[in-house]
């Protein structure tokens, strides 16, 4: 039952793969809701800097470059390019610290 | 004159030092904290770094601690009609 030769899935040579290959619809909502957050943060700073006449590198490159929520493909918020993975694609809880960093775009084409 | 209201709202627990730089900067040391900030490119420039972590509006003058624990305090669900007797003067 307990001790080193316990006969579990992984332990008897099978591969178990614990870790779902996509989001359950749960999860996929909250990312949703991580990145209207991430957003309404930007939105935020630009209006706040913009009533002053004052501009920001960063935030300027952020607006032009990454897609807000409503313009990202599922495919995009959900999944991850990886080159090593079947047909380029991988889920994006597969990317460590996945619900604190950024990850919007992927290269085109892929 | 308006202000960054900047709230710590995930935590920065295994994330680079410079992540964790910048949140220290702002002052932020744990999850629910609050603090205020002078509109600036130069806290922009922070936000932006941690912008995964924290919750911000904009507000226009900073609260004072007390302010801030106040807005978060529930209602007591009992109001006080009139002192006891030999009770505290000013309750």
């Amino acid at each position: 039952m307990f001790g080193p030769f316990r006969i579990t899935n992984p332990l008897s040579g099978g591969l178990l793969w614990k870790i779902p290959w996509r989001l359950s619809k749960f999860q996929k909502a909250r990312q949703r809701r991580r990145l209207r957050a991430v957003d309404s943060v930007v939105e935020t700073l630009h209006n706040a800097l913009a009533k002053k006449g004052q501009t920001l590198e960063s935030l300027e490159r952020w607006k032009a470059e990454m897609p807000t929520e409503q313009e990202m493909l599922p495919k995009d918020k959900y999944t991850i390019f990886d080159r090593k993975e079947k047909r380029y694609r991988k889920g994006i809880h597969k990317l460590p610290k996945w619900t604190r960093v950024s990850q919007r775009v992927n290269p085109p084409g892929y | 004159m308006s202000y960054f209201r900047i709230t710590l709202h995930r935590s920065a627990i295994g994330l680079p030092e410079r992540t964790r730089g910048v949140l220290a900067a702002l002052g932020l040391r744990k999850r629910s904290q609050t603090v205020f900030h002078p509109v600036h490119p130069q806290f922009a420039g922070m936000i932006m770094k941690v912008k995964e972590l924290v919750r911000v509006e904009e507000v226009d003058r900073p609260l004072s601690k007390k302010e801030v624990k106040a807005e978060r305090t529930p209602e007591p669900g009992f109001y006080v009609e009139r002192p006891a007797e030999g009770g505290r003067v000013g309750l």
